[in-house]
């Protein structure tokens, strides 16, 4: 059977039209509109538009710290040399498998001035962020940022293993823990050492011999880490400034301390 | 309407069909078993996803037939809900195939994710609003039921409160469909998601897969019942076709802007994802899977036969379909390929990461593709009747 011969019929013009048969087409266009649009607001919109990068401002300013205490942690790069004994208390303290790791160095080679490479070791761990791009995914709730200290935390019965969060972590700080059946990520090791130490210091923190990893209080004048991002010509910088998180791990250049 | 008054054996299905139906089941149940098992031992020992590269194959069948059943629910809603007669033949079987699409795709993510039992309790009692995933699931299950209602009046001949159903389902599906795009878009610092026609490039990619679909689906229903097409398929079907041509020229465009962005840096927002799409490992995929089969195969064979032969729209139809398929694998894996730190000269970083799907992925994959075609013919054998009866009654 032939389809209808669109090209072989002749141009009736709109006035032809009924008034039913344009009303059809009006609710058939309004429909279809209100849909997209519809669906567009429970989209929730763009993922940039929820961007938390705000015009630079890495760093709220003193006083303006939204949590108390406001954990922090200040990488003094520089002073880094991979002894990896960071790594090794992480493990130990916080039942860490041998599959996954909280934390790690990654080593760099940073061209110079001159031309040459300077090697730098990184250490890396959750950046805590203000603006997590892992707890907005998450379906069920089962990462969320604490509401008195802003650590993101996991709650294990919760999580689905739906890896969304995996996906979404700019700093690929998360892996899958088989033996709780979820996601695991640094948390500051809120409960095990920073609840040992009153708040104090974090496995990692305190088995770095060289100084490299400063963990404090953004809130308390008297820690080292608010002293060093409050020490005017301090340089310091964040990972990854562009994907909008607003990171609570600092780094900065053993030289500028 | 009773259903238990025509049980005598004149009734049942010949035993070819059942046996293409059990034929299909087994493979089913074999890639089933897959995923059971590896919700047994832990995907960690089978899946080949890794921490760097969370979603894997798996990811692909579900966005797949979560698109697909959007594009058949778009489609039988050109006839039920919109009353455009030409389309009216087609409306309860392309509700069925939406339907069965949906199941496919979400027993595909519930085989994917770690700890589905969990899904339910904690979906419900600990929801994340701000969450697309949670949204859409929320959305792709309400769909479901809103489609199982309209699928269940359309059996009993009440087409006047199966369209209110149908027009809630439609509606519930395209907002689901536009949050894909979102969730899709955080994955971390990769943009590949997050190009600005992405939510028009999912809603234009679930009309032609359903459109496809249809061609092929309604055409291998009339092999099964050794019958030729009636006059009103048949003329549903072309106008199906005249749909699918220009839905295929829509898609061409999208497809000439990734052919830009691989070979042109400033037009994409992650140049190194599309040059690794266009010109780099997945260059085969692109080329031959996206765009071969995809739109240039199916833009030829229609051109050719000027969309009047419904055995080449079918055929066009599952050229597209095996392209489509392989788009969103793409799509899912290609933008997760680039290095978290890949602009920090890390030491011992590749250029990309690389991924590969394991036995159990690509089993559990020809599962659910497998329970979806089995629930088709499954389909054909119950509801021949159902389908004959749409073109008297809506």
């Amino acid at each position: 059977m032939k389809g209808i011969q669109l090209d072989k019929l002749k141009n009736e013009g709109p006035e032809t039209l009924s008034l039913k048969e344009r009303r059809q087409f009006l609710k058939f266009g309004l429909v279809v509109t209100g849909v997209f649009l519809g669906g567009s607001i429970f989209s929730l919109t763009s993922a940039q538009a929820q961007g938390a990068y705000r015009g630079g401002k890495v760093v709220p300013p003193a006083g303006q710290f939204p949590y108390k205490p406001h954990y922090t942690m200040v990488i003094r790069q520089g002073q880094c040399i991979d002894c990896e004994l960071c790594m090794e208390a992480c493990v130990r303290t916080n039942s860490v498998p041998a599959y996954g790791y909280r934390t790690t160095i990654l080593e760099r080679r940073i061209p110079n001035a001159e031309g040459e490479q300077e090697r730098a070791f990184m250490p890396i761990l959750c950046n805590q962020c203000n603006q997590p791009s892992c707890v907005r995914v998450c379906p069920t709730g089962a990462t969320y940022k604490d509401a008195t200290t802003g650590i993101v935390l996991m709650s294990p019965k919760k999580c689905i293993g739906c890896k969304t969060c995996m996906a979404a972590c700019p700093y690929n700080q998360r892996y899958y823990k088989e033996e709780d059946r979820a996601i695991d990520k640094c948390n500051f090791c809120f409960d095990t050492k920073l609840k040992e130490s009153g708040g104090k210091t974090t496995a990692c923190s305190a088995a770095c011999p060289a100084g490299v990893r400063i963990f404090g209080d953004l809130t308390d004048p008297e820690t080292e880490a608010y002293k060093l991002i409050h020490t005017r010509g301090n340089v310091f910088w964040v990972l990854k400034p562009e994907s909008g998180t607003l990171p609570n791990i600092f780094y900065m250049d053993a030289t500028d301390a | 309407m009773n259903f238990y008054t025509n049980t005598d054996t004149s009734t049942l299905p010949p035993m070819n069909q059942i046996l293409i139906f059990v034929g299909l089941t087994l493979i089913c149940v074999i890639g089933l078993a897959f995923g059971l098992h590896t919700m047994l031992v832990g995907h960690h020992h089978t899946l080949g996803t890794t921490r760097e590269v969370p979603w894997g194959l798996l990811i692909t069948p579900y966005v797949f037939f979560a698109c697909l059943s959007t594009g058949l629910c778009m489609i039988s809603s050109l006839g039920q809900i919109f009353g455009l007669d030409t389309f009216k033949p087609l409306v309860t079987r392309t509700v069925f195939l939406s339907l069965i699409a949906m199941a496919a795709g979400l027993l595909c993510i519930a085989l994917e994710i770690e700890t589905p039992w969990r899904v339910g309790y904690y979906a419900l009692f600990s929801p994340q609003p701000f969450s697309n995933i949670w949204w859409k699931a929320t959305i792709y299950s309400l769909f479901t039921v809103f489609t199982i209602c309209n699928f269940l009046l359309l059996m009993i001949r009440r087409e006047k409160f199966a369209r209110v159903f149908g027009f809630i389902a439609f509606a519930v599906v395209i907002i689901g469909n536009l949050n894909m795009n979102s969730d899709m878009e955080l994955l971390g610092s990769r943009g590949f998601w997050s190009e600005g026609y992405m939510p028009l490039y999912f809603l234009s990619l679930s009309a032609l897969t359903g459109c496809a679909a249809i061609l092929l689906f309604n055409w291998i229903g009339s092999i099964f019942h050794k019958q030729s097409l009636r006059s009103q398929d048949e003329k549903a079907l072309l106008a199906t076709g005249r749909l699918f041509f220009v839905l295929l020229l829509g898609i061409s465009y999208f497809t000439i802007v990734k052919i830009m962005g691989g070979f042109v840096p400033k037009f994409t927002n992650n140049p190194e994802a599309m040059a690794l799409l266009v010109q780099g490992d997945f260059a085969k995929n692109f080329w031959i899977g996206e765009v071969g089969l995809a739109v240039l195969l199916p833009l030829a064979l229609i051109s050719l036969t000027k969309g009047k032969n419904v055995i080449v729209l079918a055929l066009a139809g599952i050229s597209c379909l095996i392209g489509a398929y392989v788009l969103f694998y793409d799509l899912v894996i290609v933008g997760q390929l680039v290095p978290h730190f890949q602009d920090y000269n890390v030491v011992d970083l590749p250029q990309y990461y690389s991924y590969s799907p394991s036995l159990h992925e690509i089993m559990i994959s020809v599962g659910v593709t497998f329970f979806f075609l089995a629930a088709f013919i499954f389909g054909e054998m119950l509801f021949k009747k159902i389908y004959i009866h749409d073109q008297y009654n809506i």
